[in-house]
């Protein structure tokens, strides 16, 4: 075992290699506000990938309703318990902007309980049968009564439930990567994509059974496992749609609902990806506590119990939710390029408009102001160019009835 | 000597591009994470010598145990002990203790005989949970003296100590029986849906959708030979130097056949005695040989380094073929 930082977690953690970070990593932000559960991301996957036979129980994006739902079922309660000590507590007294901007995580990951346990494995983690992949909408809508004495209380509602969008979260320390006994699994330098080499892969499921999120998937037909490829061939700019820049992928594209971002986590403070999540703290990891460092962010839901909310996206989740509920000029601004363009956008400009809106939230003073928002390119080249105030277009009475 | 000393850099450079490849992102390390050290006994073969028989026989027309089962009688048998695998991560396996192996020759093809207890019988790797029972023999490449002086691992070889690997597969085995040598997805789920038919006797057929299959196969499309229908046999000859290098041959020259009968595995793995591939080990009737050897129990989900080892090298020798 090396030790390897995880800003995450704020503190340096045991990983089976050293610390290697791609170039630019992979990243996405998804606003659980959003989302209606649609499942066109997960169609959207599906029909790109895993339609073919033996790929039946596999969604590589799949979305499920918490906190109930999961694929496979009770994935993260089972990981939980497996790296729980009693003692899985955070230090947010300190922080510091870089290295620990959540706070210190004290409990354990999987790889130091594997190590605590003292079972000669890299990771701790368990193989879902086949029954726990065959229902991905187990659970779907189903709403969870809130005691006043369970979790914490909540002002106006006392049921609750929310949607999780998930993938491949092509993590900076993978599980699955650690897990593979034959280096099957690898992490590009370029774009920090996680990839199963199909012709070293011998079917031994160790991914399966140590990526916490339970994103690599065996197939039976080939005996060997898959997993969620990130559509590099988009990533890479060869779809011809977008003319050799890099493209989101099916799942970002296709989302109706217009909660996802897709970008690269790298140095630039206006890149809009980079900014919400290491600036602005919005977007928060999905359960920092298994050590991974996953690469895709969400944005916390107002209505659910914060204890509940805490656990899944660590300590940042009060900060997050406030700044949501009333948000900045700049982060309305960047939050509207959601969803505007099919190529990944790499940097952002803001041109300043009128204030056209003043309210009170929760206490706060919020103003809106019209501000434009440009995103850029990979090249330079503006891909993208909207207002706060989305522009109203009226239709010209002779074609009221007409499509 | 010198030309053996070749033959290993060849295997090397090809083993090594392979993995280095996959593990680019990585610093090389001298020793791989997670591998603790070796004793001096382990480098230190064993006593008991293995008398690879000579028989003179005719090829069975069927290729199976039974068959064999004659020309087996009076060859005499090694008992290898096995324990679990300690060493490298993941470490796991210690459900056989010991296996007794068997091995004959006729002057042109060389037969080892593996017989162990193992209450279950495992041969299907198509549910997420179900992992197969298989046995592997494993030879030094080129002409090698194993001492503690020496260094040769026992475990999978060592940089620079290229091993040739046969390892029997219970499912290939099963594979072999079924129409297309490749046991399909609705063996194991009998009435499953799928959203694409890809069987050539289907009702639909869709000649788009058949020639397309290797592209939506990632391990059909990458030669994986584990992916593949029709093998056309039930071992697989490999080669590896070090935990994690184990890297399948572009030329497959050996097979097998088994039989299981009351909690007993039998597993005959047959190849000639000499090859024209340099990556595999060759044999002279007369000379010298080394074998080590690994159980895996799939009932308790035993796959790659979790499995029943064994920690040290069995010399074997082969009779000479007597003229008649």
């Amino acid at each position: 075992m090396t030790l390897v930082h995880n800003w995450h977690l704020g503190r340096r953690m045991e990983y089976p290699y050293f610390e290697s970070r791609p170039k630019r990593q992979f990243a996405a932000i998804f606003n659980i506000n959003r989302c209606i559960a649609c499942q066109t991301c997960t169609m959207a996957c599906k029909s790109a990938w895993t339609y073919n036979k033996g790929q039946e129980h596999m969604w590589w994006n799949n979305v499920e309703t918490k906190p109930y739902g999961g694929y496979p079922q009770s994935w993260d309660v089972k990981t939980l318990k497996l790296i729980d000590n009693g003692e899985n507590t955070w230090y947010t007294d300190e922080k510091d902007e870089k290295l620990s901007p959540y706070g210190v995580y004290e409990g354990d990951t999987i790889f130091e309980a594997a190590s605590k346990k003292n079972i000669n494995q890299w990771a701790v983690g368990y193989i879902p049968e086949d029954k726990e992949w065959r229902s991905p909408n187990f659970g779907e809508d189903v709403a969870k009564s809130n005691k006043p004495d369970e979790y914490s209380s909540l002002p106006e509602h006392s049921r609750w439930f929310f949607y999780i969008q998930r993938l491949c979260n092509h993590c900076t320390y993978p599980g699955c990567l650690a897990a593979c006994p034959r280096k099957a699994i690898y992490k590009r330098k370029e774009d920090g994509i996680v990839l199963i080499d199909q012709k070293r892969c011998r079917g031994y499921r160790k991914c399966v059974e140590q990526c916490p999120y339970k994103k690599p998937m065996y197939r039976g037909l080939t005996r060997v496992s898959e997993k969620c490829i990130a559509c590099y061939p988009r990533v890479e700019g060869k779809d011809p749609l977008t003319k050799g820049r890099p493209m989101e992928t099916r799942c970002m594209a296709a989302c109706v609902g217009q909660i996802r971002l897709q970008g690269f986590l790298d140095d630039n403070p206006k890149n809009p990806v980079t900014w919400l999540i290491r600036h602005d703290k919005l977007a928060l990891p999905l359960y920092p506590q298994f050590g991974t460092e996953p690469n895709i962010y969400y944005i916390p839901p107002r209505w659910a119990p914060r204890a509940y909310l805490r656990q899944m996206f660590g300590p940042g989740v009060d900060e997050a939710i406030d700044k949501f509920m009333v948000p900045s000029r700049e982060r309305l601004a960047v939050m509207s390029l959601f969803r505007m363009a099919q190529s990944i956008i790499f940097e952002y400009k803001i041109e300043e408009g009128p204030k056209v809106f003043e309210t009170t939230i929760h206490g706060k003073k919020f103003e809106m102001y019209n501000d434009t928002v440009i995103g850029f390119g990979e090249d330079g080249q503006e891909i993208v160019r909207t207002t706060i105030e989305e522009p109203i277009h009226i239709r010209d009475p002779k074609h009221y009835n007409s499509i | 000597m010198k030309k053996g000393f070749s033959l290993f850099k060849l295997c090397s450079a090809t083993l090594l591009g392979t993995v280095f490849l996959s593990a680019a992102l990585f610093a090389a390390e001298e020793t791989a994470p997670g591998v603790k050290g070796m004793s001096d006994e382990e480098f230190t073969p064993t006593k008991e010598v293995l008398n690879v028989k000579y028989v003179q026989m005719d090829k069975p027309y069927h290729m199976d145990v039974e068959s064999l089962k004659g020309a087996f009688k009076d060859a005499g048998a090694v008992k290898v002990v096995l324990q679990k695998q300690d060493k490298a991560f993941p470490n796991g396996g210690g459900s056989v203790a010991g296996a007794e192996v068997k091995a004959i020759h006729d002057g042109i093809t060389i037969y080892f005989q593996i017989t162990w207890s193992d209450p279950t019988k495992n041969a299907r790797t198509i549910a997420v949970q179900e992992f197969r029972d298989a046995a592997a023999l494993m030879f030094p490449l080129g002409a090698v003296e194993i001492t503690p002086a020496e260094h040769f691992s026992p475990r999978m070889g060592d940089r620079e100590k290229p091993t040739n690997l046969w390892h029997w597969k219970a499912d290939w085995e099963a594979d072999l029986l079924v129409k297309g040598e490749l046991e399909d997805v609705e063996v194991q789920y009998p009435n499953m849906h799928d959203d694409f038919n890809f069987n050539p006797y289907s009702a639909y057929y869709h000649r788009e959708l058949i020639t397309s299959v290797e592209v939506l196969s990632g391990g059909r499309a990458a030669n994986n030979l584990l992916s593949q229908p029709g093998r056309g046999r039930t071992v697989e000859d490999l080669n590896a130097e070090g935990f994690g290098t184990l890297t399948t041959q572009d030329h497959q020259d050996v097979n097998g056949c088994s039989h299981y009968e009351d909690g007993v595995w039998t597993v005959i793995m047959y190849r000639s005695l000499i090859t024209q591939d340099p990556h595999d080990v060759q044999f002279v009737p007369g000379g010298n040989a080394f074998f080590n050897m690994a159980v895996w129990n799939g009932g308790e989900q035993d796959r790659n380094g979790q499995k029943n080892i064994s920690t040290q090298w069995h010399p074997a020798t082969l009779e000479k073929v007597a003229w008649q």
